[in-house]
């Protein structure tokens, strides 16, 4: 059964990709179009002093493929050409490339997001079963009341707080590895000890994004497993001489936990350029930073790039979630 | 297979030590309404290859006792008392050491088969699962010994089938899975909570007998909970009634039966409706419905239903006793009782049924079904439906329904009969054939506000009263419902509201309560009440007494006699318990895979059935008396009813049918090829039946 089962699971994953491929090219090249036609780069130059003539902006422009007297299918064809022959995305309106850009941000924001989201998921989850299991309990009521309070906090506000707390801590216990702002600090060498400095700055801002990532997986966790818990397999599985966690785990979990595992998925990229509160305040250049910038510069370039990025990580995201779905629910056939 | 032999009775021995004792079990469950007592002092013992039965209805505690002894029950409820398994004492166990006994040395069978195996695994996984929680085993051993237990249980292809998922069994089957998993480990207890409520009565046969495998496969004692009177007749060694929580009466199988002495045993036997002997008894309605469990006042429990009360019994609660030559009673006139001198149904006058010769036998015709057709497609395909097949679910189905008469519907689940009814209700123009409604005919009506007048004639009462009633309406306003849709005023539909009440035997005082605040009884009476409201002319029953208690099914039997007497009505009657269908019908047809295959007046199919289906239909029946169910010839139908989707193209009833195999070849070829046509019989022009055969 297992045998035939990997080849077939490889085939489905490439036709699934196959398919998210064409999604992701429709809706960049739509993304290209809808930006260039909002997007004026030319107002970029409108503050400067001295006045720029039209004629000069426009000049300023072309080597950048973002001339507006240049026909639109024109730019389009040409950048669609140096993505597709040389994986250039283009430069942005000052000629910084948007390859460099992305490339270093995109690092950025999966230090972040990655370990957040591992974080908030197991905690979330954990804490979901652990609840479930024991509803009306104590347990349960508190960190019901302490998530639902934490649901309802605006990022700004939780981020402020650790900060706030992060600070008054440095200060009292004489702590000084809690940093509140920057990847890192400047005039550390050496591969080890950079590292530890970028992880040590990593400690706040993880906290944040996983205190408020956690809470949708426990309150959704929670009550998808209340669901399974009082089936009546269930309590078939413990009259098989299962103890009762263990029929839960074993039996009712794994039902309970398709779901969730389809939103981890689809959340990634939402979680990868939407962390923009949580990079502002700890001073952190990532994808989330990087898009609002790109929008308020009229950057077409970096919008688009930024647009596809998130497009392809949907895809692996949806891809991720098919995966986890057929793993779970072995009734779920690959074909 | 048909099974022409009586059932065997083990020959237990009488004198080996108990494998489970349970003294004074006591369980408790707080609630909003104050903590429910449930089971308040349960003793009893097992003895091993021993059947114990515990009887009783709805609420009387006999699964609360099932799962305290399993260790199964929430953790908000409070156990006490002795349950001792082997000598070793179960309750104030951990879940750990619990979980070491559980499915090792006691097995259990859950009611529902349909939801009680956990789908994403395969039933071989669950089996291997459950052997190898208990013994060290490698997965392939455990694999090998998962497929010889389903085979054990009757599963054809055990090897192919392990691979299967729960959800590609049928309920029969799915339940000879639960049973393959309580015996894996060779468990010296096994408990069934109702393990054949939830299926068909000719599958319920097969799963007892499957039951009876494996308690003399494993020597195992075995606890079979029930409410049903004729399973415990032919199953049980020992029988324990219980009521509002405790034993009232604790006998040997033979004993109970011959001489009910608790008058709540007796009553309970006098109310059962039975399909066996010559001529139908009249059922006497016990009155009252069992008590809620939520502070008990002092005294016997059954003494507000009892009609042999002395003023002691509402004072103080009697303990069991020990009767020479019959077992434990709790009752203060059980001495009495047994020696003959009191009658424990008391004077109750049976409530007679409306005599055979009463039936309005020049009615009207109300309803005419004439070749009703209904398919489902079968499609496949996520995007685009392709249609890979049909569904045959009526086909051809004909009858007509006078007023003053009842039509019973029965077959199996999945034979068609409550989507014939479906279709009837739904009052347009049917797929193939024609409906006809007080002489008009159904696909000829044009506008849609002649099928709001034609609704007023066909009413609707379903199933599950409590799932039929809107929760947040009062039951007045359940009743004026229908009467403002047909536009009523305000003083109308008020008087009419208390009329009806009157009519279904109900107090003006419900009226405004919600259907939670009801007992089921009262809630069926509602439901019954609702479809009265416009006044029509042909009522459609979906299963109405399946959702009651035996002692609550009488009073509403009679009710319908009594309202299709005085009102004149047609009643449809949709149900799969046959005794009860004996009961309310006049007439009775037999559907098999959508087909009627026998159709005819109820005594003449009762007394003499023709066709095979019908004959297996009545035999899977248990009576509830142990020396006639334990010696009469019963015809076990093998294998279940087949997909409609693939009908065969002679007789429908061929693959599962006895005389078939016992045909000579001529006959054979007919029965495949041919479907066969009604023929009437010979004595009766009304007995229609389909075979070839007879």
């Amino acid at each position: 059964m297992c045998g035939e089962g990997v080849p077939r699971v490889v085939r489905y994953v490439t036709r699934k990709a196959v398919g998210w491929l064409l999604m992701i090219v429709v809706a960049t090249n739509a993304t290209y179009f809808l930006a260039s036609w909002f997007l004026d780069p030319r107002s970029n130059f409108k503050e400067l002093r001295p006045v720029r003539s039209e004629s000069q902006i426009d000049r300023a422009l072309a080597p950048y493929n973002l001339d507006p007297r240049v026909p639109l299918v024109h730019r389009w064809w040409d950048w669609l050409t140096s993505v597709s022959l040389h994986f250039d995305w283009g430069k942005s309106p000052t000629g910084v490339s948007v390859n460099g850009e992305v490339g270093y941000r995109a690092l950025v924001s999966a230090e972040l997001v990655v370990v957040a989201t591992v974080l908030s998921v197991v905690i979330g989850v954990a804490l979901g079963v652990y609840t479930a299991a024991r509803q009306y309990g104590w347990a349960d009521r508190v960190s019901q009341a302490v998530s639902i309070v934490v649901f309802n906090l605006p990022t700004s506000v939780a981020a402020l707080a650790v900060v706030f707390v992060a600070i008054w801590l440095n200060q009292h216990a004489g702590l000084h590895f809690l940093y509140v702002a920057g990847e890192n600090s400047p005039g550390v060498e050496g591969l080890l000890p950079m590292i530890g400095d970028r992880l040590l700055h990593l400690i706040l801002p993880t906290l944040t994004l996983t205190l408020m990532g956690y809470v949708g997986y426990h309150l959704t966790q929670r009550s998808l497993l209340l669901d399974t818990l009082h089936a009546d397999f269930v309590r078939t599985a413990q009259a098989t001489g299962l103890t009762r966690s263990q029929a839960i785990r074993r039996h009712a979990l794994r039902a309970a936990l398709i779901p969730t595992a389809a939103s981890v998925a689809f959340s990634v990229p939402a979680v990868f350029t939407g962390a923009v509160i949580t990079e502002t305040i700890f001073g952190w250049n990532g994808m989330g930073r990087y898009f609002i910038q790109t929008i308020s510069k009229n950057d077409v370039h970096g919008a688009v790039a930024t647009a596809a990025f998130a497009a392809a990580l949907t895809a692996i995201g949806a891809i991720l979630a098919d995966i986890a779905t057929v793993f779970l629910d072995p009734r779920v056939r690959v074909s | 297979m048909t099974l022409a032999t009586p059932l065997p009775v083990p020959v237990p021995p009488a004198d080996a030590e108990p494998v489970l004792s349970v003294r004074d079990l006591r369980i408790s469950f707080p609630s909003e309404a104050g903590t429910v007592e449930a089971v308040r002092g349960v003793s009893f013992d097992l003895l091993p290859g021993r059947t114990l039965c515990i009887v009783g209805e709805s609420g009387s505690g006999k699964s609360a006792t099932a799962m305290g002894i399993m260790g199964l029950l929430p953790p908000t409820a409070d156990l006490r008392g002795q349950v001792l398994l082997g000598g070793q004492g179960l309750i104030g166990l951990d879940d750990r050491a619990l979980s070491k006994i559980r499915g090792n040395s006691i097995g259990m069978v859950f009611q529902d088969p349909l939801s009680a195996l956990t789908p994403i695994f395969s039933v071989g996984r669950l089996l291997s699962d459950a052997l190898r929680v208990h013994q060290d085993l490698t997965k392939r051993a455990a694999w090998e010994q998962a497929v010889e237990l389903l085979d054990l249980v009757g599963i054809p292809d055990p090897r192919g089938r392990a691979t299967a998922f729960p959800h590609e069994f049928s309920g029969g089957m799915r339940q000879r899975v639960v049973i393959a998993m309580a015996m894996a480990n060779r468990p010296s207890v096994l408990v069934a909570d109702e393990p054949t409520t939830a299926l068909d009565v000719t599958v319920q046969a097969q799963i007892l007998d499957v039951l009876r495998l494996a308690q003399q496969e494993t020597g195992a004692g075995l606890v079979l909970i029930t409410h049903d009177l004729g399973v415990v007749a032919g199953h049980a060694d020992d029988v324990a009634v219980m009521y509002a929580g405790r034993i009232v009466e604790h006998a040997g199988v033979e004993e109970l039966f011959h001489r009910p002495t608790m008058p709540y045993t007796a009553r309970l036997l006098a109310v059962v409706p039975t399909v066996d002997g010559g001529t139908r008894r009249p059922l006497v309605p016990i009155g009252g419905e069992p008590p809620a469990l939520v502070g008990l006042p002092d005294g016997c429990p059954f003494a507000p239903r009892c009609a042999v009360a002395l003023d002691a019994c509402r004072s103080d609660e009697p303990e069991p006793r020990h009767l020479t030559g019959h077992g434990h009673v709790a009752c203060l006139r059980a001495t009495e009782i047994v020696n003959g001198s009191l009658d424990p149904t008391g004077d109750a006058a049976p409530v007679g049924l409306p005599a055979p010769s009463g039936r309005a036998e020049a009615g009207e015709v109300v309803l005419r079904v004439e070749d009703l057709v209904k398919t489902f497609p079968l499609t496949k395909g996520a995007l685009l439906k392709r249609r890979v097949g049909t569904l045959h679910a009526v086909n051809r189905v004909s009858f007509d329904l006078r007023a003053g008469e009842t039509l019973g519907l029965v077959g199996e689940s999945g034979s068609g009969k409550t989507t014939t009814l479906l279709e009837i209700l739904r009052l347009r123009q049917p797929e193939g054939g024609r409906i006809e409604i007080s002489g008009t005919d159904v696909g000829t009506i044009a506008s849609s506000a002649r099928v709001r007048e034609l609704r007023q004639d066909v009413q609707l009462v379903m199933q599950d009263p409590l799932g039929a009633l809107d929760p947040r309406m009062t039951v007045f306003h359940l009743l004026a419902e229908p009467l403002r849709a047909i536009g009523r005023d305000r003083e109308s539909t008020r008087a009419r509201v208390r009329e009806l009440l009157t009519l279904v035997g109900l107090d003006d005082s419900v009226s405004d309560r919600f259907p939670a605040a009801l007992s089921g009884g009262q809630r069926q009476r509602v439901g019954i009440a609702r479809a009265l409201a416009t006044e029509p002319k042909l009522l459609a029953l979906d299963e109405p007494l399946s959702a009651l208690d035996v002692s609550v099914q009488a009073g509403v039997i009679n009710l319908l006699a009594r309202l299709k007497r005085e009102l004149g009505l047609a009643y449809l009657v949709v149900a799969h318990d046959l005794a009860v269908v004996r009961y309310i019908s006049d007439r009775i047809a037999v559907m098999y895979l959508g087909h009627i295959v026998e159709t005819g007046d109820t005594e003449a199919i009762f007394s003499d059935p023709k066709h095979p289906y019908t004959r297996a239909l009545l035999s899977a029946i248990p009576i509830p008396d142990p020396e006639r169910e334990r010696t009469r010839e019963r015809v076990v139908l093998k294998g279940e009813q087949p997909n409609a989707a693939r009908m065969p193209t002679g007789c429908v009833f061929v693959d599962r049918c006895p005389l078939y195999r016992l045909a000579d070849e001529e006959l054979r070829h007919r029965c495949r090829t041919q479907p066969p046509m009604p023929t009437s019989a010979a004595e009766l022009p009304g007995h229609q039946y389909a075979c070839h055969g007879v």
